[in-house]
């Protein structure tokens, strides 16, 4: 959370899409970080402690893929929530991490904000439990 | 001149059987001696054939049929408490690529029960298994390349769609953003059909499956209030190619969009219902409501994209598209007949 509102970081290396996930966020009323991969999306993790979730892609070039970050989030920051976006079909719930959201490219826009909208509300709880 | 390992004497014609065998054969006797090899044996593993009678398997060449596992399938065959079918062996020779070698074992049913005497036939099916792995190779990497186009498909199809969802939050004219949401919604049905195409087999999409997801995507994103309007879907089992579902899915994603903005604006509760059903190649879609009906005279709506794109499509399905009224609401039938198919075309060349 940054000034009451929460932060979203967008991990995808298309531009183009990434600055349209930016727009979606920023016209949520969220805060938004972007990344072009992972290892600079573990760059901003490790630099802010206010994020609250990761919308990531899964097919991108650099050391980890969507799917290895996000467990990578999952073990070193446990209350990041996490959605995954990918343009495979198929991708194994049982390969994300628990509690993640997945959505298959093109995703809708209104699925993706009401998956933010639900995740970021079960924060409070979620920190509280922690 | 060697040996020979027992007084039986084979008759003629069996060894000249065995030594002209295409395939390489080894006679045996039960104590695992050679009592004569076939000719294609002897050059398939570059043995010389002047060696080989009297000698025990192990003895060959420079020792590379000395396998224990060899020797003790070949005794229990023998005593009869096992027989080799299919038994897969490695041969390992000095400065030679090891072979991948078959074996079959028999004893020799000539009713002669005093001297048990075995049959062994080995393939080399080396180059057949390096084929085989070629083509699983081929199989995978195929299947990988089209993965990536998928995947490419699908970027290219969010990248469309996430610009035009950035116009439509810039724009400030609601009838702008309605025809930036409506190309949307365009672009997803067509992503919709990739993404059934990408997990059917043959290129064939089940319909009842597509049209289901369509309108649970179109529901999603323009039915605000989910208790007021539903769409149902009532299709039968029918698959189709993909060059003509894409045009049925645009059709539905037209006339549903369509529905929902018209049929109830005076916020009544309502359902839209899209059914398919089809008879060998004759078909009918359907999509009604029960809304407001359409209005005709001066009030009838002036046609749009949106029209123009379903009778360019049904056109192009060689079907007929038919208006009528649903007491309540409204009906629009696309329906397909062979032969009426032909009439058309006939008439449009004309």
């Amino acid at each position: 959370m940054k000034n009451g509102r929460p932060v979203v970081l967008i991990v995808e290396d298309s531009p183009i899409i990434r600055m349209s996930a930016v727009d979606l966020v920023l016209s949520s009323g969220y805060e938004a970080l972007e990344a072009g991969d992972a290892d600079e999306a573990i760059r901003i993790l490790e630099l802010r402690d206010d994020i609250d979730l990761v919308f990531t892609d899964v097919q991108m070039p650099g050391t980890m893929d969507g799917i290895k970050l996000s467990h990578y989030i999952r073990d070193r920051w446990p209350p990041v929530k996490l959605i995954i976006a990918s343009g495979a079909e198929i991708v194994a719930e049982s390969m994300l991490p628990g509690g993640s959201s997945f959505f298959s490219k093109p995703y809708d826009e209104i699925t993706i904000t009401e998956a933010m909208a639900n995740l970021l509300s079960s924060e409070s709880t979620h920190t509280a439990a922690v | 001149m060697p040996q020979l390992p027992t007084a039986h004497f084979e008759s003629a014609s069996t060894l000249a059987v065995v030594m002209s065998s295409n395939e390489p054969l080894l006679f045996l006797s039960d104590d695992l001696r050679i009592i004569v090899a076939s000719a294609s044996f002897c050059r398939a593993f570059e043995i010389d054939p002047a060696s080989v009678p009297g000698k025990r398997i192990g003895e060959l060449g420079d020792g590379e049929w000395a396998m224990p596992r060899l020797a003790s399938l070949l005794k229990a065959t023998a005593n009869g408490s096992a027989s080799i079918d299919a038994y897969e062996i490695e041969l390992k020779r000095p400065n030679q690529k090891t072979r991948q070698m078959v074996v079959n074992a028999r004893t020799l049913d000539d009713g002669d029960l005093d001297h048990i005497r075995l049959l062994l036939a080995i393939t080399d099916v080396t180059e057949m298994r390096a084929e085989a792995r070629l083509k699983d190779d081929l199989v995978r990497d195929k299947a990988m390349l089209l993965q990536e186009v998928q995947h490419r498909v699908a970027n290219s199809l969010q990248i469309i769609a996430s610009v035009l969802m950035q116009s439509a939050r810039r724009v400030q004219s609601e009838e702008v953003r309605g025809h930036l949401h409506n190309a949307r919604h365009r672009i997803m049905s067509i992503a919709e059909l990739q993404r059934q195409l990408s997990t059917s087999a043959g290129g064939s999409v089940e319909l009842r499956a597509y049209f289901t997801q369509l309108c649970q995507s179109l529901g999603a994103s323009m039915i605000a209030d989910p208790e007021r309007l539903s769409i149902e879907v009532k299709v039968d089992d029918s698959t189709v190619v993909a060059d003509v579902s894409i045009s049925l899915g645009l059709i539905v994603t037209e006339l549903v969009i369509n529905a929902l903005k018209h049929a109830f604006s005076d916020e009544r509760t309502g359902t839209i219902v899209i059914d398919y059903q089809s008879s060998g190649k004759d078909w009918t879609l359907s999509i009604s409501d029960n809304g407001i009906g359409m209005p005709d005279g001066d009030d009838a709506p002036k046609a749009g994209l949106g029209t123009g794109i379903v009778e360019a499509l049904v056109k192009n399905l060689n079907s007929e598209i038919t208006l009528s009224s649903g007491n309540p609401g409204t009906v629009v039938t696309i329906s397909h007949r062979e032969a009426s198919g032909l009439r058309a075309d006939m008439y449009s060349a004309a």
